[in-house]
């Protein structure tokens, strides 16, 4: 069995405009899949022309909220992307990073708030 | 440096949706003679309040429109839905007139790039300023998919002016609108609509909750536009806000605009390079 994979994130869209959030969650499940059963995953950016924060926050944001920092980065490799789109991912996941780690404490503000 | 009509421009939008939100199964003419010049990418909240008249089953119809100004809302197709033919002459310096769905967000990306991107007329801007550009109007969209709450869908727009190097592209939806947001996120209730409007666009601030981060789309749109020194406006219940070179202009509407809309006015002169070095590139982001 192979304990690293490829995937390409233009074959899994179906479209080199990937902007869409319900077609990051495409590439969030199969990244999920992989990084559950400890499997380092190649991430292609091949023939992608147009990216958007809200589908990389689906498809790799969401992953620091499932997965160790630690476990992304060991696992995880982007291929084949544009040095402006690796900017874009880098301000996602630092964004996902801050999220996941104040989530917990903003959820609270707002039950406090809201008296529950 | 482009520039786009004013406040007082979302003030008659807002203001024919209160003249008309007791209506119910009427006709309801929208008179049109005191309009001599209509930027036709207002097209886009324009068409979300005639939905929003049409869907209480009224029969909607704009009257006393002068020649140009008929001509800029037939050629992009927006009379069209109110009783016009399709005007068959091409769509020239505009970008036609859609609603979408918030399940639509394939199809708009295919609207963007066939109406917009591979169009001759439009000008021939550098690959990176076309690339921010594309992106930036998808961020919008987005936003109004993730945010918006809307069930009457997402509405758009554009128009060019090739003299003046000018692009303008506004997203309308009919939802819940920014300050609503805000205000749940942050359980401040008595923030202003404007000041709410300039938290959701400043450092990572966001309204998202659950499994799926956010809070990127608009802090990228408003650093984009800055250094295109463009201009973008975001009308939203009773918030307008402005931000063009130096800080933005918050100011709140004598009306409420029934959703949000935001309109970019890009400068398609642009020579500022979007190429990041790759040096920066090379470290491990994740």
């Amino acid at each position: 069995m192979k304990t690293m994979f490829e995937l390409s994130v233009y074959e899994i869209v179906g479209s080199s405009l990937c902007v869409a959030a319900s077609d990051g969650q495409k590439v969030y499940e199969r990244l999920k899949a992989g990084l559950n059963e400890d499997k380092s995953v190649s991430l292609s950016f091949r023939n992608v022309c147009a990216l958007t924060s809200a589908f990389l926050n689906t498809a790799i944001g969401q992953l620091y909220g499932e997965f160790t920092e630690e476990k992304v980065r060991t696992l995880l490799a982007l291929e084949e992307i544009d040095a402006d789109d690796r900017e874009l991912v880098r301000r996602v996941v630092e964004t996902a990073k801050l999220y996941f780690k104040d989530k917990n404490y903003v959820n609270r503000v707002i039950d406090e708030e809201r008296g529950v | 440096m482009p520039t786009m009509g004013g406040m007082q421009d979302c003030e008659a939008l807002a203001q024919i949706y209160h003249e008309t939100i007791d209506s119910k199964f009427d006709d309801v003419e929208i008179d049109m003679g005191n309009v001599n010049w209509f930027d036709a990418d207002l097209c886009a909240p324009f068409g979300a309040i005639l939905y929003s008249i049409s869907q209480q089953l009224n029969n909607v119809q704009l009257v006393n429109l002068i020649p140009h100004v008929r001509n800029a809302l037939a050629r992009n197709g927006f009379l069209s839905y109110y009783g016009s033919e399709w005007f068959t002459y091409g769509f020239g310096t505009t970008i036609e007139y859609k609603r979408f769905d918030v399940k639509d967000d394939r199809y708009f990306a295919e609207y963007i790039q066939d109406k917009l991107m591979r169009r001759t007329e439009i000008p021939n801007m550098s690959d990176g300023l076309r690339k921010k550009f594309q992106e930036s109007i998808f961020e919008i969209f987005n936003n109004a998919v993730i945010h918006s709450g809307t069930k009457h869908g997402i509405f758009s727009c554009g128009q060019y002016f090739p003299k003046r190097q000018w692009l303008n592209f506004t997203i309308a939806d009919l939802g819940v609108g920014i300050p609503w947001n805000v205000r749940q996120f942050q359980g401040l209730h008595d923030l202003a609509a404007a000041e709410a409007i300039d938290w959701a666009t400043s450092d990572n601030n966001t309204t998202k909750r659950g499994s799926v981060p956010g809070g990127l789309g608009l802090k990228l749109l408003r650093e984009f536009i800055n250094k295109n020194e463009g201009e973008i406006q975001i009308v939203s219940d009773l918030g307008y806000w402005e931000c063009s070179s130096g800080p933005p202009k918050l100011a709140a509407m004598e009306r409420r605009f029934p959703g949000t809309f935001v309109r970019i006015c890009i400068n398609t002169g642009d020579t500022n390079s979007y190429a990041l070095d790759s040096e920066r590139s090379n470290s491990n982001i994740l």
